[in-house]
Formats: structure tokens, sequence, C-alpha cells
């Protein structure tokens, strides 16, 4: 017991002591200043922006997803990319970049190029990318784009041919800007195999407008400029950023507006984004978005498709036009999501070349707005007897908090009109990945961002025989145009093809698009140039971010 | 374990440890033999441990559906889950996740690519500094209050003490932690919203060569107070939030353990020699009081990092219940694993040290 009597003197004493200090160590910190502790660079001050963005891996064979491939858009360069205000590519480090044969694609890189560490940046730089990139094919990562990649050649130091597999792809520019396009440096990366995050910041092997400095995954980044890259999108406005990565969007949202972040992106809710447009010391700045949203019919399943027991194609198309006679766009947009989504009315978003609003003037009162008059008569003069009975389904912990509001609002759009009955159901998102490509579901909730800027994008996963959506959609008309759009040279021609087939699928309705989301950055006062980088290649760049 | 007050006085000879003499020559339940068998119970706990999550985890879905789901067509997601290997039958990966697991090797995650040991280290050390703070909070708190309750027994200052610690140990924590930073960060502004470190620190903190992982060693070794005291300011609210969760529990503890010894023959003796009121807590009360909390640390030790997870992710205080949270959206088996594996070791081993000094100090507790 004499033994406990110690243990416990000890244990006042240190008790006593961490108390003591504690408070003193508490009393002489002050707290530091999150933007002071950076020194100022040449080019501005230094700039922290904040997001809840999730990086899975800086290696660009081992991740698919915005949060990685947002780091990948400002450290590593692209053979091809967007200008600054544009969707469409041209030539990034590249000098140019040209069909040589209707199979070889070749491009010529800037002479002298270097990776931050010293290390020539050449040809076989990008050959031993796109090679692993195939190898790795790594389960999370983006090497199903490459799906028309042969091989890759590099004749010379500056010389790349990719040899693709069918012809005239006009699609391939595009695919060498997006998460399969970055070029690593073969000095440091793994040729079989996803290189770890922190080989890849010890080794800088950065070579875009920016390398890191510091680097603690899904916690901080510290961006330096660097002077070596002479690509397309040119030197940045800002020679530091910090980039903060948050869980909670609430966390995000009370240090934008206390000055603790200057810029924040991706994704505060719509409530606090409009709640934020009302503060004096921060601006809301806007730009297109990639991101869709749309109901999609399971052909087989939904009322009257091909293998319920009254199975009738011109009934089932009824139901789903009337479905988009009903749906008021503009009243999501405004009511759930505030604005920060605008009323989509096709399938290609607005922004992209060759965009159009088929779905507005065949649909509802022909001006956008929902027309129950409309969708009755189109139910009634296909024979369908209202209500029909519609089983919708959503995912609520994937599209964000909003879903369940945004569906209650479609229901309750839907029902007003009498025409249908609603059974709103809701799903956890990896049953929900399962179930919606095994027919369960009649008509179902779906989003999408896209891998590149073009409207291929938001056409070929989509409508072709075989797409993802798996909703037994088979149209030979519009799949053979679909294919036919991605080689042809002509650009005015392949968009009036692209017009034709959103044309041609609204009249089907395989989906119903609705929504699109708008790019919003909020910023602080002294912070310019976000409008600039919102643009339709839906790639947020640091560059061209400046401050005071 | 018992937490019922002593009733002999400091360091009178145990009339226990007499009575616990016939079994430990008659029936072998000595110290070692309770030591040992306490040890290898370990095993099976963390066994039991291990098989449910690996079960739980694969009966609710897989990485790639949860990451790609909305993108791949059916035969593209069937096909990266078979090169995953995640459709092979469960008993197979099962075996090899137990034989990887042998050999140390907890895996790489799936959602971020990062080596499970990394994440145990990177994300421990914060978890470890987070129950640090808290402990020093539920002690700071816990003990001195229980005291002042017990000298102000069925009075007003007990009465509302009492409540004060139910209303520590009944309310949830992350609804402490929101509460907290609602007033204290959001409406007054007094300390930061969220985070470890401002933004400006953190990368002061990562300059160093071998940073430990403790923000507060880190920050003493860049020799910059400003770096010390936003630290320090971070860490104020989660430490409360999670703290008083465990103080509510000390307090009642202490409380009880006073009254009692306060009961005792000895006190009794003292308080007829003269002995005042204050003098015999602090002198003969307080001591022997605190002998129950060390057998309930272990206790709270399980508390706290499963109050860690909630707490955490409220103040995005980046640690091990923050990740867990996180990967297990993403149906990240392996660190799932990996992580739930080191707390139920770190429990474990806990209780285990927490039994072995309760029974060198209370000889009753072997069986």
């Amino acid at each position: 017991m004499v033994s406990v009597t110690r243990s416990g003197r000890r244990f006042a004493a240190a008790t006593a002591g961490a108390a003591a200090l504690a408070l003193v160590l508490t009393a002489c910190g002050g707290g530091s200043d999150d933007e002071g502790s950076s020194d100022g660079g040449s080019s501005g001050a230094p700039i922290t922006i904040g997001t809840t963005d999730k990086i899975t891996s800086l290696d660009p064979a081992g991740s698919y997803d915005n949060g990685s491939f947002a780091v990948m858009n400002q450290v590593y360069p692209f053979l091809m990319n967007t200008p600054y205000g544009s969707p469409d590519v041209e030539p990034d480090i590249a000098e140019s970049a040209e069909f040589t044969s209707p199979t070889e694609y070749t491009v010529k890189l800037k002479a002298g190029l270097k990776w931050a560490n010293g290390n020539a940046l050449t040809s076989s730089d990008v050959k031993f990318s796109f090679d692993r990139m195939v190898k790795i094919n790594d389960p999370n990562g983006p090497a199903s784009l490459l799906y028309n990649l042969d091989s890759t050649e590099a004749p010379d130091d500056t010389t790349v041919v990719f040899h693709l597999k069918s012809a005239d792809d006009q699609v391939f520019p595009q695919i060498l800007s997006s998460p399969v396009g970055p070029i690593v440096d073969e000095d440091v990366f793994s040729p079989d195999a996803v290189t770890p995050d922190q080989e890849i910041v010890d080794g800088d092997a950065f070579a875009g407008q920016y390398a890191i400095t510091s680097y603690k995954q899904n916690d901080l980044i510290a961006y330096e400029a660097y002077p070596g890259y002479k690509g397309l999108l040119g030197a940045p406005k800002t020679d530091k950023v910090n980039v903060k990565y948050y869980d909670e969007a609430s966390n995000l949202k009370l240090d934008t507006q206390e000055g603790n972040v200057d810029v924040a992106f991706r994704s505060l809710s719509s409530t606090d984004i409009d709640d934020l447009r009302g503060n004096d010391k921060v601006k809301v700045v806007e730009g297109p978005g990639g991101e869709t949203r749309y109901i999609t019919f399971n052909f087989d399943t939904q009322p009257f498709g091909a293998k319920t027991d009254d199975a009738d194609p011109a009934k089932a198309l009824a139901v789903r036009q009337a479905v988009a006679d009903l749906i008021d766009r503009d009243e999501i947009a405004d009511q759930v999501y505030k604005g920060t989504y605008t009323p989509l009315y096709s399938f290609v978003p607005e922004g992209l070349t060759g965009a159009t609003e088929p779905l507005k003037t065949m649909y509802g009162d022909g001006q956008g707005k929902p027309d129950a008059d409309k969708a009755k008569s189109t139910l009634a003069d296909a024979g369908v007897t209202s209500p029909v009975t519609l089983d919708l389904q959503y995912s609520n912990d994937h599209y964000g908090p909003s879903s369940a509001d945004e569906y209650a609002l479609i229901k309750d759009q839907l029902e007003k009109s009498g025409l249908f009955k609603v059974n709103l159901q809701t799903t956890e998102w990896v049953q929900y990945s399962k179930d919606r490509t095994a027919d369960v579901y009649p008509a179902y909730q779906l989003g999408w961002f896209p891998d590149y800027s073009d409207a291929d994008n938001y056409l070929t996963p989509f409508f072709l025989k075989e797409n993802f959506l798996a909703n037994h959609y088979d149209n030979k008309a519009v799949n053979d145009e679909i294919l036919q759009q991605a080689v042809t040279k002509d650009p005015d021609a392949r968009t009036k093809l692209i017009e034709k087939i959103q044309d041609d699928v609204a009249a089907d309705l395989s989906t119903v698009p609705y929504l699109q989301g708008a790019q919003v950055a909020v910023v602080g006062k002294d912070v310019e140039g976000a409008k600039d980088t919102l643009d339709a290649s839906f790639k947020f760049r640091y560059a061209a971010l400046s401050k005071g | 374990m018992s937490t019922a007050p002593s009733t002999e006085a400091p360091g009178t000879p145990a009339p226990t440890a007499t009575a616990v003499a016939p079994r430990r020559s008659g029936g072998g339940g000595g110290l070692g033999r309770y030591i040992v068998v306490r040890f290898l119970l370990i095993i099976p706990t963390i066994f039991i441990l291990v098989t449910t999550v690996f079960v739980v985890m694969r009966a609710t879905g897989d990485p790639i559906t949860a990451a790609l789901g909305g993108r791949l067509t059916p035969d593209q997601l069937q096909q990266r889950i078979h090169e995953a290997g995640y459709d092979r039958p469960i008993l197979v990966q099962y075996v090899e996740y137990l034989g990887d697991l042998l050999h140390g090797d907890f895996g790489t995650t799936l959602s971020d690519n990062r080596p499970v040991t990394e994440v145990l280290t990177t994300f421990g050390t914060a978890t470890l500094e987070l129950a640090v703070y808290a402990l020093i909070v539920a002690f700071l708190v816990g003990i001195p209050f229980g005291l002042l309750a017990a000298s102000r027994r069925d009075r007003l200052p007990d009465a509302v003490l009492r409540v004060f610690a139910i209303l520590c140990y009944a309310t949830p924590v992350f609804f402490a932690g929101l509460l907290l930073k609602l007033v204290f960060s959001v409406s007054l502004g007094w300390f930061p919203v969220a985070g470890r470190a401002s933004t400006g620190t953190e990368i002061e903190l990562q300059t160093l060569d071998n940073p430990s992982g403790f923000y507060l060693i880190d920050a003493f070794r860049t020799g910059d107070p400003d770096a010390v005291g936003d630290v320090l300011m971070h860490a104020v609210l989660p430490a409360v939030a999670l703290g008083l969760l465990t103080a509510g529990v000390f307090l009642r503890l202490v409380r009880t353990n006073v009254i009692g010894t306060l009961s005792t023959g000895y006190v009794t003796a003292a308080r007829s020699r003269g002995v005042r009121e204050g003098r015999l807590l602090r002198k003969h009360a307080w001591r022997p009081a605190l002998i129950p909390i060390i057998t309930v640390i272990g206790l709270q030790v399980a508390l706290l990092l499963s109050g860690a997870v909630l707490t955490e992710t409220t103040f995005e205080w980046k640690g091990l219940g923050f990740q867990l949270a996180h990967y297990l959206q993403a149906r990240d088996f392996v660190a799932v694993q990996g992580i739930v594996v080191l707390i139920a070791v770190v429990v474990a081993l806990t209780n285990f040290v927490v039994d072995v000094i309760a029974a060198l100090i209370d000889p009753r507790v072997r069986y």
C-alpha cells in the first residue's frame, strides 16, 4: 500500500504538471495566422484553398476520381489540354498533335522540357506513362479510357506516335487531357505498380504549373509554382498555394467566412452557398459545370416495359414522355439547390460544343416549364390508364444530402398532376449500384461527372447498345450515329451529328436529364481569377487565382 | 474489478492477503498464473473481433462498387472485382488475410493506396494525442470536482456536481462536440472550428525532420511559441468534448470513494484527534480514493477510443477514428480491419495491464 501512496503522489504531480503546462502554453500561444505563416511569393500573396475532395492517389494509374484529378491538373504535364475558357483541347506541352494516318496520332513535344527534379522530360516518359497505365490497369484507375490505344512509340526524344485500334478517333485528343493523360517521370514512377504518393513527392516528379512542396494526404498540400512549365496555360498568377482538405462542408464554410480559407471549391452545400451569398466578406463565383443529374428508365421493368406482364413499347414511351412533360426543372434547381444547379434540357450539358436543348421544345409547354395537360393527353393517346404507378429509386448517400428533398419534389411534381402514383424508395449506394444493373429498379436516379469535356463523354457511355446504364435501351440508328460522330474528322459535320443524336435520344427518352451542376467557388473579396478557371473544361486551376 | 471503497487505512496490511494465500497454495491461483491466463485471453478476443469485422465488411459490399458503381458497365465492374480477387470464396480470402496478419502484413488500403501500417502510425499518434488531452481534462475536472462533491456531501454543490457528472457521461460525445463548437467557435470565436492546427502551422510542422506526429511535441521542436499555442488552441474543444465523457465517471468514482474513506475508522480516529476536515480530505481521504480510477482506466480507454471516432469526425481531428469513418464509407476492408485490429490490441493490452496492476494492488481480484 505504500507503493500505492507513492503512485498517487506521482500521479497527482504528473496531473498538476500537465495542467500547468497546458495552461502556460495556451496562455503564451496566441494562435497562428493561416496566411501569415507562409512567405509571400513574387507573384502575389499565398492563397489557401479549402475543399472536401478526397485524394485516392497521386499516381494517375491508381485513381479515377475528382479529388485526385484536381491535384494532377496542377502538377502533371499533359500532351493535350483545354485553355482557359474553352472545352476544346489544344497541345499543352506538345508543339503539335495530329493524325498522321487514320490509326496514328503523332505528338511532337516542345524541346528542352524538364521535370522539377531536373530530369529531362522526353517522349520516353510519355511512352512510359501510357504503357504503365495499360499494364497496371488498376481497379481504381482510369485505364479503361485507353480502350482504343493499341501501342505507343517514341521514335526520338520529342516524338510520340500513338497507334490506335480504330481509325480516325476524334475523341482521342480529348482522352489525352483526361484522367488517363498525365505524363509521369519514368525515373520516379514504377513501371508495373501504383507508386506511393510520398515517393512521388519525394522524387519531385512534377512538371505542371505547380510542384508539391509539402504533402499530407487528404489533409494539406503546399504547392509552389514550377518555373520549368512551358505549356499552354502559362505561369501561375500566385507562387504559393496551400490546399486544406475538409471532411465536413460545414467546417469548410465556417473557415471560409472566418477568412481562414481564401477559396472554397467543392463542395459546399447549396444552403451554405446561398447563405454565403449574403456575406460581405466573400464572393460567390459560378461557372458552367459538367455534372448532370437524370432519371434512368429500365426498358424491361418500367411500367409497360418489355418484361412486364402488360408489355407495350408505345405505352412505355408514353410514360417516359409524361414524366418529361411534368418535371419542373426550375423548381428543383431553385428550391432544392438554390441555383447551384441549373435546369438541363439535353443529354450534353450547356457549354460543350454541340450542346442543344431538345427536351425544352419537345416536352412540357415547349418553353421548359411543365405541362400537365400535355402529359395527360400523351398517356391517353397511348391508351394508358392513369394514375400510373411508378417505383422511383434514389441513393441516399451518393449524390449529396439534398437527394431526399430532390426526389420528394419530383414525386410531388409527378403526383400533383393526378397522372402518377409514385412509390419513392431509397437505398444505400453499394447495394444501389448492384440493384440498378440487376433490373431491380424500374426508374432511378443517377448522376454523371465527365472524364473529358467533349459531348462524346455524355453519349457513348449512355446510349450505345452496351452502356453502363444497363437499362436495355437499344436503338441501332442512335448506336451508329454515336460511333460515327467519334470518327468524323470535320468539326462542323461532327457537331451536326452530335445535335442529331441528342434529338434522337430525346425522342426515345432512355433517360430524362433535368439538372446540370454549376461549378461554384466561394472566394474572399480580395481574390481574383476564379471566374477564369470555372469554365466548361471542368478543370479548376489554382494558377488562375490571385490575391490582394 | 472492485470499485468499492477500502475500509482500511493506507499502509494497513490487507486481510485479503491472508485470505488469498490458501488459494494460491492449494489451487495454483497465483499472480503468475493469473497474468498468463489474462494474457492468453487477449488472443481469442482479438480473433473474434477480427473475424467479425472481416465477415461484416464483406457482407456490406466492396470498395470497387462503392467507388465506381455509377460509372462502369456491370461487366466492367465484375471484371475489376474479379481482378481484385473479391469474388473468391470468403473462406479463401479470410485464410489469406489471417496469414498476412500473422506475418505482420496489414496490407495496403484499397481506397487511397496507403500501407495500413503507415495509416496506423500516422493517424494513431493523432488519436493518442487526443486521448492524452482528454485524459488530462478528465483528471482535471473529475478529481477536484469529485473531492468537492464528497466534502459537501448532500449539499447544493454535491447535488449540482452529481447532475453535472450524469450529464457528462450521458451526453452523446458528438452532441457535446457540436454544442461546444457552436458556442465557443462559431458564436464566440474563441477557438478554431476544426483541425489539429492552422494551415501555416501544419506546413511548419511538416518541414521538420522526422516529425513525431504528436503535434504538441513537434510544435515545441519548431521553437515557435505561436505554433505551440495554435496546436493547443485547436486541441481545447476536442479534448473537452471527449474528456468530459470520462470526467463524469471519474467525478462519481472519486466522490463515492472519498465519502467511503471519510467514514472509515482511521479517519474517524483522526477526526477525534482534532484533525480538521480539510486536512482529513487532503491527507487521508483523496489518495486511496484515486485507486479505483486506475482500475477503470482500462474501460475508459475503450470508451475514449469509441468516443474518438465521433469527436474526431466532429472536429476534423484527423486521427484513427476520423479515418475509420472515412474507410467504412468507402468499404475499404483492408483499412477498416487494420484499424480495428489496432484498436482491439490497444484496448486488450490496456485492460491486461490494468488488470495486472489491480491484482498487484488488491490480491482479491485474483480468482
